[in-house]
């Protein structure tokens, strides 16, 4: 698979048909997104479940490839991308973050084993190119036990789990949909600032509710947590629900605009709305 | 256009963890984690993730600068570089070499710190070289030294995930080393018992089994008193302490007098949580100790060292996995800077300066003859300049006007010298008193090695260029060497300079870039095939007799007790948000948003009998000087305990510590003095 | 034994629920003492953090009081709000917080006494569920 990722990012290039190639680069064991300018550099590509490639590049708060693009707004440019970064790419592109126009997406499908790994839903791309698709993981355990778990056992759980928190900010930071320039998390009227454990459960829930809808299920946060908060879990509780009650997914179409900016008579709620929810 | 991820290490605490910097067209854009780094694991603490933006802060220095009519005016490297040299050559002839001192830095690379303690024995004939260290962990390198051999931490980091027992004495883990605590908390998940001892109720209280809440400064009589417990109840390793271990009824005898009664005396710890939390770390099979500043940063520091080496070698918690010593270092390169030599009394690795055979190897390879005399610490060096003996200073990357205790007579000492020189990245407070600055790269800007508390030596990559005409800090050693006229400083690549450290230096001796380049290495790396030593003493300890040794230490009350005028225990401390001097820290935003100044913690009882409000401002002061500071009421530091962080340069705490010292390792006592609180008319600006 | 008395923040917008309110008010409806109104121009400013930092202080229930659907003086500005309670409401069932604490209603400006019926209902309701355990969770 891997070979065929390569020939065809040096077919990309020569044909012209994308002038650089945005891919994950293997060097002395290590893997990390780099920009592939020229063919002779593709024996360094590689695929792999452990990085992702469209990250928010901080302070200044811009998605990596909208910060190519506004340097270089001509430069077409081909991105191996999973599925997981298909469905980033076209949620940033809805929210007018990078243009889809001048990127094109070489659809890479994940094995089993590396769905399971991610515990991941759909771990394949839309405009998929090479691999198949696999079933993905539908049952999760950490979210059986959770719905198994009466209110106040619910609660007792992630006031655990949230004391633990050091604030880090890295579930934030690895997020590809967190590119607010004025980030809630950092104010001090959300959530208390300067102390740990952070205003429970304030400083989390503020991104339970802004990531929501637009949570793309690629579990970056969870891996990037420091002390093994388990988040993705309300995260998938949370697309269950977005998907319930607006018939909606993030990252399937960027024509399809979410449901939170939108009226009701354009995007339907389930529920009756005459009065109390 | 050009995007790339460089692998780099962080210049931030000890833990060693990686990440990568983020550069599109030549700019450092952002940070990544790394997933495959077996400390980090792709999680990073919040200074790691912000450790860009100080890197392209607009206050960084990048020209040298030379004080004229008491004024800073820039000038070329030619220029200031021949000012030194004119200078150095001056008080070598008329005072002798001894008359200047050197400061190396826990933050450069080891390249760096090896070439600076070259370039102060090799050029200036000085042994006059110390660094921060000396103000944290000395009292670990001499106590760990006569307990077991050698002063470093003798398990690894992902080790503690698999205790059976933890013991966190005087560390702030979740807030000092966030990615340690990760570990800690793993063992938790996985059955291991916690008990932590601190004054403070620090974030790692709430996950607690045992908290022993003891008074500040009597950490010998816990050790004895858990040692007096588990003694008692037969708990002891006898195979162990007979096979491995020598001074064992020393120790038995000094222990008897420590009753859990007269430690509750003493320390305030009730007999019970003592006598359970004893049991804990005994029974377990097991057990490894935690600890950081809260027991070296005592005149007793070497004492309260050597004990906790008492109880892991009494139970037999020395020499296999999850257990062991592991006091944890602050800086990314502090246990690098002490590997390579930068302390008075010993070259690289630990040989002694007065050891003639020491001498005279390094005496060879670097082609000169060398000083005899070990030379002075940190503190000493500021107590003789401020007496005129030391007439010129070289300082890099440290920033003693604002991390050494009692500044103002740092101040006093500084002010006197007659030439100083500081190297660093910032003008920062220290740098303010120089007569010459030079303006030196960043970690994201060069190449070299830094050594993180478990002995792990990694590599650090550049990613960007320095910025204006700043330059590496071995570049610039190595320059102003050459024009003093030293002929061994010629080195083409920080790679190079690894090679000479590997050729000296046994335990670094396996070391070199090609293999660093694929991952890290653990020290003792003997040789080229060995793979690095994950922990210590496996079979025998590092003594002459290769038997660790057990001391009977008794407890001893710290140099400053409260009384009638100063009422208050003082504590000073470190918080996650900011870092030491904060120089890194307070020029980024995200930091300075959650904690834009200095506070003293004081407790709700004592708050309620000063008629204090919370964010009030008071005024702290002790026998060496006063400030004014927030007030903040918590439950987290007990009745008649204050503590504020060192970290604000506008509320400096180290204004107020006192410079008292530990007889052996020199280290002062940040941890315990005596202070008042009152309450101020006006609000300061 | 002091009765426990819930304490509830309400948000009422400035053109439907805060004029019904006032209406409840001049025609002097009796409701009990425990809402604390906060007014807002629309029931789309209500951020779902507002609600979660009011449970988060202390407060044992929040009402958001809005105009009805089709009504809204900014046209749909009560969709958004809408949308936004239900998914407060999951996320707070999930972390152990009763849903039913928060409750999203629409009063027009004519409804004084449909204002007070809900306020009574939703203080009933909050006295049988107890007070909000994440008052337990101690502050700095």
């Amino acid at each position: 698979m891997l070979e065929k990722v390569r020939d065809l990012a040096k077919r990309w290039l020569e044909d012209k048909e994308v002038d650089v190639i945005f891919g994950l680069k293997e060097q002395d064991g290590y893997i990390a997104p780099y920009l592939f300018t020229d063919a002779s550099e593709l024996g360094n590509l590689t695929i792999s479940t452990q990085c992702r490639l469209c990250y928010t590049c901080r302070p200044s708060k811009e998605n990596i490839l909208s910060l190519m693009q506004r340097k270089e707004p001509n430069t077409k440019i081909g991105v191996v991308a999973r599925g997981c970064d298909e469905r980033a790419l076209i949620e940033l592109a809805k929210r007018g973050q990078i243009d889809l126009g001048k990127v094109k997406i070489m659809g890479v499908a994940c094995t089993q084993d590396e769905a399971k790994g991610c515990k991941c839903e759909r771990a394949y791309p839309n405009n998929l190119v090479l691999g198949e698709r696999v079933k993905g993981v539908s049952e999760d355990e950490n979210v059986d036990a959770l719905l198994n778990k009466s209110l106040p056992e619910r609660l007792t759980f992630w006031r655990h789990e949230l004391s633990k928190c050091i604030k880090c900010y890295g579930c934030r930071n690895v997020c590809p949909m967190c590119f607010c320039k004025d980030c809630k998390m950092e104010q001090e009227i959300y959530a208390r600032t300067g102390w740990l454990p952070p205003e429970i459960p304030m400083f989390l829930f503020i991104r339970f509710y802004h990531v929501s809808e637009r949570c793309i299920g690629c579990g970056e946060c969870e891996k990037a947590c420091p002390v093994d908060i388990p988040l993705l879990t309300i995260f998938k509780l949370l697309r269950r629900d977005v998907k319930d009650l607006f018939d909606y997914e993030a990252g399937l179409d960027a024509g399809q605009e979410s449901p939170l900016l939108t009226t009701l008579d354009e995007a339907p709620m389930k529920e009756e709305v005459t009065s109390g929810v | 256009m050009e995007y790339k991820n460089v692998l780099t290490t962080c210049p931030y605490c000890g833990a060693g963890c990686n990440f990568y910097l983020q550069v599109l067209d030549g700019e450092l854009v952002g940070i990544l984690p790394c997933k495959s780094h077996p400390v980090s694991q792709g999680k990073l603490c919040i200074k790691g993730w912000n450790a860009g933006e100080f890197v392209t802060s607009d206050e960084r220095l990048t020209k040298p600068l030379i004080r004229r009519n008491g004024s800073f005016t820039e000038a070329s490297w030619q220029e200031v570089l021949d000012t030194i040299a004119k200078k150095v050559k001056e008080y070598k002839e008329s005072y002798g070499p001894d008359s200047i001192s050197v400061l190396s830095s826990a933050k450069c690379t080891n390249e760096e710190n090896y070439l600076m303690m070259k370039f102060a024995r090799a050029v200036l004939g000085t042994n006059n070289v110390d660094h921060c260290a000396r103000l944290c962990h000395a009292s670990t390198v001499v106590g760990l030294v006569q307990s077991f051999g050698s002063g470093a931490m003798t398990n690894s980091i992902r080790e503690l995930e698999d205790a059976g027992c933890i013991l966190v004495i005087g560390s702030n883990t979740a807030e000092q080393h966030p990615l340690i605590a990760r570990y800690i908390l793993r063992a938790k998940e996985k059955g291991a018992k916690l008990i932590v001892v601190d004054p403070r109720a620090i974030t790692l209280t709430q996950f607690a089994d045992h908290y022993l809440r003891l008074r500040p400064g009597t950490d010998v009589a816990v050790f004895n008193g858990l040692m007096n417990v588990i003694l008692g109840e037969g708990l002891e390793d006898k195979e162990f302490i007979n096979e491995r271990t020598e001074g064992f009824e020393e120790l038995k005898e000094t222990v008897k007098r420590y009753t859990p009664e007269r430690v509750e005396e003493i320390t305030g710890i009730s007999k019970d949580k003592l006598i359970a939390a004893a049991r804990a770390y005994a029974k377990a099979e097991r057990a490894s100790i935690i600890y950081s500043m809260g027991i070296t940063q005592h005149t007793t520091g070497v004492d309260n060292v050597s004990s906790s080496a008492n109880l892991a070698m009494l139970t037999g918690n020395v020499g296999k996995t999850s257990t062991g010593i592991n006091p944890l270092r602050g800086q990314n390169n502090v246990q690098g800077a002490c590997d390579m030599g930068a302390l008075p009394n010993v070259y690289s690795g630990y040989q002694n300066v007065i050891d003639e055979k020491a001498r005279e190897k390094f005496g060879n390879a670097w082609k000169v003859k060398l000083p005899e005399k070990p030379g002075l610490t940190v503190v000493e060096m500021m107590n003789e300049a401020a007496r005129g003996n030391i007439k010129a200073m070289y300082i890099m990357g440290e920033n003693p006007m604002i991390s050494d205790p009692d500044i103002s007579h740092v101040k006093e000492g500084l002010k006197n010298l007659e030439f100083l020189v500081v190297q660093d990245i910032f003008l920062t407070e220290t740098a303010q008193l120089a007569d010459v600055v030079l303006p030196a790269a960043s970690y994201a800007e060069k190449e070299g090695t830094f050594t993180s508390t478990e002995r792990l030596v990694q590599m650090v990559r550049k990613a960007i260029e320095p910025p204006g005409e700043s330059r590496s800090d071995w570049q610039i050693i190595c320059d102003l060497a050459k024009v003093i006229g030293s002929k061994e400083f010629e080195y083409k690549s920080p790679a190079e300079i690894m090679d000479e450290i590997a050729s000296l230096t046994p335990s670094y001796g396996g070391i070199s870039y090609d293999r660093l380049r694929k991952g890290g290495l653990a020290w003792p790396c003997l040789s080229k095939e060995h793979p690095g030593t994950p922990y210590l003493y496996k079979e025998k300890f590092t003594r002459a007799n290769d038997r660790g040794k057990l001391f009977g230490i008794e407890f001893k009350e710290p140099a400053e007790l409260p009384d009638d005028e100063y009422p208050f225990i003082l504590s000073t401390g470190r918080i996650i948000f900011h870092f030491h001097t904060g120089t890194m820290t307070r020029k980024t935003g995200l930091l300075n948003r959650e904690v834009a100044t200095g506070y003293v913690e004081i407790s709700p009882k004592d708050a309620e009998r000063l008629a204090l409000a919370n964010r009030e401002f008071v005024s702290v002061q002790t026998r060496r000087g006063q400030i004014e500071i927030k007030a903040l009421i918590t439950e987290r530091v007990s009745e008649g305990v204050i503590f504020i962080p060192f970290h604000f340069a506008e509320c400096a705490a180290n204004v107020l510590t006192n410079p008292a010292l530990d007889p052996v390792a020199k280290i002062p006592e940040y941890k315990v003095c005596a202070a008042k609180i009152e309450k101020i008319k006006e609000i300061p600006r | 034994m002091v009765e426990f008395e819930p304490r509830i923040v309400g948000f009422c917008c400035n053109w439907c629920s805060y004029v019904g309110a006032d209406l409840a008010g001049v025609s002097r409806i009796q409701y009990p003492p425990n809402l604390r109104i906060i007014r807002v121009m629309c029931s789309g400013r209500v951020e779902p953090e507002f609600v979660a930092k009011a449970l988060s202080s202390g407060a044992d229930g929040v009402l958001v009081l809005g105009c009805h659907i089709g009504d809204c003086h900014y046209m749909y500005g009560n969709h958004r709000t809408a949308k936004r309670m239900a998914i407060l409401k999951r996320i707070l069932g999930y972390l152990g917080v009763d849903p039913s604490r928060i409750r999203l209603e629409w009063v027009s400006a004519s409804e004084g006494p449909r204002f007070a019926e809900v306020v009574t209902e939703f203080i009933k309701e909050m006295k049988n569920l107890g007070p909000n355990p994440l008052k337990e969770v101690k502050a700095c």
